[in-house]
């Protein structure tokens, strides 16, 4: 009976003695690769460049832009309101308080994809909540907004909306002289807020 | 000791086997074992069936009413229900099934049974305010080494302990 | 691999059934320990009998390790696990409470289920006080609504909280266990023996 006891609190002592020679901690931080991969391949995060052109006509409170790129670029052309924060200062904490945030949706952007996906996929792992790209980056922002291209006279309505919308941003964006008629510029700014959180049609 | 005590466990090979059963649950759910809050949900249901409208306006009760699940569908309720039926199996299999007040000699049953409202009582009040019982914040959270469960364990015991001298004569 | 239920590799419908299944061990092996017994429960304040000692401490360290080897081969996500939060006071002042109520009724939540289950009429009016002490909380929730929100430190490890490692914790807890089982073991040869 004593023998027993003394058999079991010795097993006891060598397993936790062998707790010793166990690594504190596994990976702990590692996000597991099968939900990366689901999230690289949720088109959820992007946002076209017409929906930030509405959404800063509109003066959209809740919409955050940063621009990741290099402060030279920045100073050179940026989207209006947008902030500066250079893709390699992005884990100083100095822009903790923009990053951790619930409310604002932010969108990251840079002249293409990567730096804003990168951007994208450090917030994610920091668990930042509400990030978005802009897709195509100020590429697309020129192509589609700056100097949108004129549909085929075959195009849908839809597509002539769009091109409507995109000229009256054009206007409001670079600020040029009204070619085109009075009714149309109105119209775009005063556009109604949609929710969509697909890809837009017609971008890059 | 009677010849009675001599049929149940071993407590170390039961202490064991719940250590397991713990780790199993912990492996199948992700949380410990517990109690307090099937308590909980029973009475947050039995008040919501009674008077709907008092439970969804009261701060605590409507923390734990959502419109898709049921208090009642909850693990801890079916894990409770579970106890009842294994403590009645192994009671039934020791023949330790009997109606009784048990109480120290010194003492009558009805101060007995006073003494039980009055610690039940406590004990509800208490898991309510410690989130958790015994076995739910105690045992479970020292099993997951949370601090929280350690503070539960040593101020439970550390309180029964000091407060002992003055019950003694309800347990001696 | 595990846990399962909060990863998803079986699905919540199968919850209430390993639920069920076990509480039915849980219980039997509370019962057959002798937890439905508030003479026994209540013997480890007097030195009698200290079966709660023992249970508790082998039951928690045995989890404890599984947990961490489990951990370690990587069948359980020990990241997924729950761990409480600390608030710290309502912790404190909860378990004053508790411990008062632990030594008045000479049952806990789970034990006294054990004993109702068994005829113990002691433990169904146990039972009965805890339904009316959760609705006297809830009821008067606001009274301790700040008190219940106050001092959170998160969900904190205990040997984070202490600064030290992992292992060299348990490793403690394992020997003052044992030490604590060799005590009692002594004292309750020594002290008077209780009928019951």
């Amino acid at each position: 009976m004593n023998l027993r006891y003394i058999f079991f609190a010795a097993l006891l002592v060598v397993l936790g003695a062998g707790l010793f020679f166990l690594p504190e901690k596994t990976n702990t931080n590692e996000m597991a690769p099968e939900k990366l991969h689901a999230e690289l391949f949720d088109q959820t995060r992007y946002v076209s460049t017409d929906e930030v052109a509405e959404r800063i006509i509109n003066q959209d409170p809740s919409l955050f832009l940063i621009d990741v790129r290099t402060a030279d670029y920045y100073a050179e052309y940026s989207l209006p309101g947008a902030a500066n924060i250079p893709l390699e200062d992005l884990l100083s904490p100095n822009w903790e308080d923009y990053l951790t945030q619930e409310y604002m949706d932010v969108v990251f952007f840079s002249n293409g994809d990567i730096y804003a996906e990168q951007a994208w996929m450090l917030a994610n792992r920091m668990g930042y909540k509400n990030f978005y790209i802009m897709k195509g980056g100020l590429n697309c922002w020129f192509e589609t907004i700056i100097k949108p291209v004129k549909p085929e006279s075959t195009a849908s309505n839809n597509e002539f909306d769009l091109y409507k919308f995109r000229n009256g941003a054009s206007q409001y964006f670079t600020g040029g002289e009204l070619i085109l008629s009075e009714e149309i510029v109105a119209e775009a700014i005063t556009v109604t807020r949609k929710k969509k959180k697909t890809v837009a049609s017609g971008g890059c | 000791m009677t010849d009675r005590s001599k049929k149940y466990f071993n407590p170390y090979f039961g202490g064991v086997m719940v250590g397991l059963l713990m780790l199993l649950t912990f492996y199948i759910t992700g949380r410990g074992l517990g109690a307090s809050g099937a308590v909980k949900n029973t009475v947050v249901t039995a008040m919501h069936s009674i008077a709907p409208e008092h439970t969804e306006e009261s701060t605590y009760m409507s923390r734990f009413l959502s419109d898709d699940e049921h208090p009642m569908n909850n693990w801890l309720v079916f894990e409770v229900l579970g106890v009842i039926a294994g403590a009645f199996l192994s009671g039934s299999l020791a023949g330790r099934l009997k109606l009784k007040v048990e109480h120290s000699p010194k003492i009558t049953s009805r101060r007995r049974l006073v003494f039980a409202l009055l610690g039940g009582l406590l004990f509800g009040i208490g898991s309510q305010l410690g989130r958790g019982c015994t076995s739910g914040a105690a045992l479970s959270g020292m099993a997951s080494l949370s601090t929280a469960g350690f503070i539960s364990m040593m101020s439970i015991f550390g309180t029964a302990f000091i407060a002992a001298y003055f019950f003694r004569k309800n347990w001696i | 691999m595990g846990p399962l239920i909060p990863q998803g590799i079986i699905s919540g419908e199968w919850n209430n059934v390993f639920a069920l299944l076990i509480g039915v061990v849980f219980g039997f092996f509370l019962e057959g320990s002798g937890f439905s017994s508030s003479r026994k429960l209540a013997g480890v304040f007097y030195g009698y009998d200290f079966i709660v000692l023992k249970f508790f401490f082998t039951a928690a360290i045995t989890a404890a390790v599984g947990m961490i080897y489990f951990g370690y081969v990587g069948w359980i996500d020990l990241d997924m696990i729950y761990v409480n939060q600390s608030y710290v006071s309502s912790l404190i002042i909860g378990g004053v409470i508790m411990g008062l109520g632990f030594i008045m009724g000479g049952f806990c939540p789970g034990t006294s289920v054990c004993g109702a289950a068994i005829g113990k009429i002691d433990a169904w009016v146990f039972t009965g006080g805890m339904f009316i002490g959760i609705f006297i909380f809830s009821e008067a929730f606001p009274l301790f609504e700040g008190l219940y929100n106050s001092d959170n430190l998160g969900s904190i490890k205990i040997y984070e909280s202490l600064g030290i490692s992992r292992a060299f914790f348990v490793f403690a807890l394992i020997l003052v266990a044992l030490g604590m089982f060799y005590v009692t073991g002594i004292i309750q040869k020594k002290v008077k023996k209780v009928e019951y």
